[in-house]
């Protein structure tokens, strides 16, 4: 059985000290086995929360945690050197343009046996027959000349079932999938998440997901956690994040996520930009665009400070905004 | 297969029109050639007009110009380069041991330039933006502003004259290269550099490294075997351009350094007007020109399979 992969109080910065965090007290588990999905729209820090448990943020960046850790390996304080083993052995990663992911010069079979020579120390010819075996897992057709293949002659899809090949090689404990589908074509899409769903299954896995699409997340997903500008909003299961969404945001998501028409005929769009909220130095950062702080006269409450991620019934279910914590009150 | 033979054809055509437009030099340039042969040869500026004519017939000169150009380049094949007009040896001597000289001139000095510049850039390109980046890329840029006739006399000062380590002048072995060649060395080398550096700082970011990364490289090991490669690809190409460059020779150096090469063969020639030299000298620099560009091309293809695939995704 895999461990449980934990992060606590995660915090990043980029740029001057002083700026407005990147990443924001971030905490999150994923259990053995479970599959748990980060969402949330571009620049709310989903890329960096999966680069800082692969400790591979850009240079300059300032990561601060109370603790990231899988099962007893301490992620947070592990050496470079003890890193070089824990990345693709316990934890594996895929990413959103797998084209771009492939060494222009080097060949598929090169790249997808360096886990194995280096994670599971097989020989040169070892590792070839069993680059053969996982090319042709992830379902490529003539893998043995696909191994022969450049980055430039595959597809987006054959791409991405590359990087699958590559990521489940090292049998990883924790799989972290960074918009894995988000550069490729809508049939393919399908294909790739379902592949990872069953090889996630088959070798007992556990998996964070990282997605700006709620449909696509929630035909995969145990748990759900939302982000916006930088913290953890609302997190649940996916079932309760589906149906009954609490906080603001997460409820204007699932509605985007739905495609519904409104009555005019017109798509659902959460009015405002997402990147002015990471200048909110206090208060509740999704106030300038949330319709309930207004309509609940909550104004001066959301300005002064945000509250903490709070239970709203169900034991997994929390959320981070007023207008749920007073109507609880209310009852 | 099709493109090693349309490199093939590629540099039949150049060499034909080089070697051509090389031959006709004589006649563009105002004077009678017969007459310019024997001054070269003689010294005397009063000529008998008969000994000219006499001399046009004998060269051959009085044919038609495309006839010249056909025996000339029948001979040039069979390896005749003719005789020169003042020493009266054989051209393909001449230039064969000047062309000699200054190959392993321009290869000693960019085998210096490329050992230094390859570690400085991407020594540079890491610690992009910090103390000893700044520190190479000043001193390395400051070399293409130094000049060799400046930097020639003070290494001989220095490395001969104070140390006695090393001959100040001649060509009589290794130990007389190493002067010459690391004067010649300091411009590339700068440029080397900074192209090492650039690619270098692209190849940083490049996100299969990143990939590379997390699938349990090294920051070396990713480097190593994802790195170099990519970052090398713009290096080969400025190599070639340098190395057909400096086999045009360097008078300033050869003439400082009492080098034979192809620069002070071919000035002597210029001055002397002696024209067979000169011809010989150019069809060769120009024919190994494109052989270097064309095996550059070949080895970026080795190198960078982007360029080579006839099967592109599907």
């Amino acid at each position: 059985m895999t461990d449980t992969l934990t992060i606590s109080g995660l915090t990043v910065e980029l740029g001057p000290p002083g700026s407005p965090p990147i990443l924001d007290r971030v905490s999150l588990t994923v259990g053995p086995g479970e599959i748990v999905a980060l969402v949330g729209e571009s620049g709310s820090g989903k890329s960096m929360t999966a680069m800082s448990l692969m400790r591979l943020l850009p240079p300059g960046a300032r990561m601060r945690a109370d603790a990231i850790s899988l099962g007893d390996i301490d992620v947070l304080h592990a050496s470079e050197h003890e890193m070089n083993h824990i990345r693709g052995a316990r934890i594996s990663m895929l990413f959103q343009q797998p084209k771009r992911m492939l060494d222009p010069t080097a060949t598929v079979g090169a790249q997808v046996a360096e886990p194995l020579r280096l994670c599971l120390g097989l020989s040169r010819s070892q590792a070839h027959a069993r680059v053969i075996e996982l090319l042709a897992d992830v379902g490529i057709a003539e893998p043995e000349r696909r191994a022969h293949s450049y980055a430039h002659q595959l597809s987006g899809g054959i791409a991405q079932r590359v990087m699958i090949a590559m990521a489940l090689a090292g049998q990883p404990d924790v799989l972290i999938a960074d918009e894995p589908t988000t550069a490729l074509d809508v049939t393919v899409e399908v294909q790739i998440l379902q592949l990872i769903a069953a090889k996630r299954a088959k070798l007992g896995m556990s998996a964070l997901f990282v997605s700006h699409d709620l449909g696509v997340v929630s035909s995969v997903a145990d748990r759900i956690a939302v982000m916006y500008a930088g913290r953890i909003v609302e997190e649940g299961t996916t079932r309760e994040i589906l149906h009954s969404p609490q906080h603001p945001y997460t409820k204007a998501l699932v509605k985007c996520a739905m495609l519904k028409p409104e009555a005019d005929g017109s798509l659902y769009t959460i009015l405002g930009d997402a990147n002015a909220a990471r200048a909110v130095s206090h208060g509740c950062r999704f106030r300038a665009r949330c319709l309930v702080c207004t309509a609940e006269h909550l104004e001066q409450k959301c300005e002064s400070e945000e509250p903490e991620l709070a239970g709203c019934g169900r034991a997994e279910h929390s959320s981070r905004c007023w207008a749920t914590i007073e109507t609880r009150k209310a009852r | 297969m099709i493109f090693l033979l349309r490199r093939f054809v590629v540099l039949l055509c150049t060499l034909a029109s080089v070697s051509f437009l090389v031959f006709l030099i004589p006649y563009l340039t105002p004077g009678d050639p017969a007459r310019k042969i024997l001054q070269a040869r003689t010294g005397e500026l009063n000529l008998d007009p008969s000994a000219v004519e006499a001399a046009r017939v004998r060269y051959g000169l009085d044919k038609p110009v495309i006839e010249q150009y056909w025996n000339w380049g029948q001979n040039a094949l069979h390896g005749d380069l003719g005789l020169s007009y003042t020493s009266r040896t054989q051209v393909s001597d001449l230039v064969g041991s000047a062309l000699a000289v200054t190959t392993s001139l321009a290869v000693a000095a960019l085998f210096i330039a490329l050992v230094a510049a390859l570690p400085l850039g991407s020594l540079a390109a890491i610690r992009r933006g910090k103390a000893s980046d700044i520190a190479i890329t000043t001193v390395t840029q400051g070399f293409v502003a130094l000049p060799e006739y400046w930097v020639a006399p003070m290494l001989v000062l220095v490395f001969a004259l104070k140390l006695g380590i090393l001959p100040s002048a001649g060509w009589t072995g290794p130990a007389s290269m190493i002067l010459p060649a690391v004067t010649l060395s300091l411009r590339p080398l700068s440029y080397f550099t900074q192209v090492t550096r650039a690619s270098m700082v692209d190849v940083l970011e490049s996100p299969h490294l990143t990939a590379a990364r997390s699938r349990g490289l090294s920051f070396a090991q990713a480097m190593l075997r994802h790195g170099l490669r990519n970052g090398l690809l713009p290096v080969v190409t400025l190599f070639s351009i340098w190395l057909a460059g400096l086999l045009g020779g360097s008078v300033v150096i050869e003439v400082i350094f009492a080098v034979p090469g192809m620069g002070r063969l071919l000035y002597q020639a210029v001055t002397d007007g002696d024209v067979p030299v000169i011809q010989a000298g150019i069809v060769c620099i120009v024919a190994l020109t494109v052989l270097i560009t064309t095996l550059t091309d070949l080895l970026y293809a080795l190198i960078n399979p982007t360029v080579r695939s006839s099967n592109v995704s599907r």
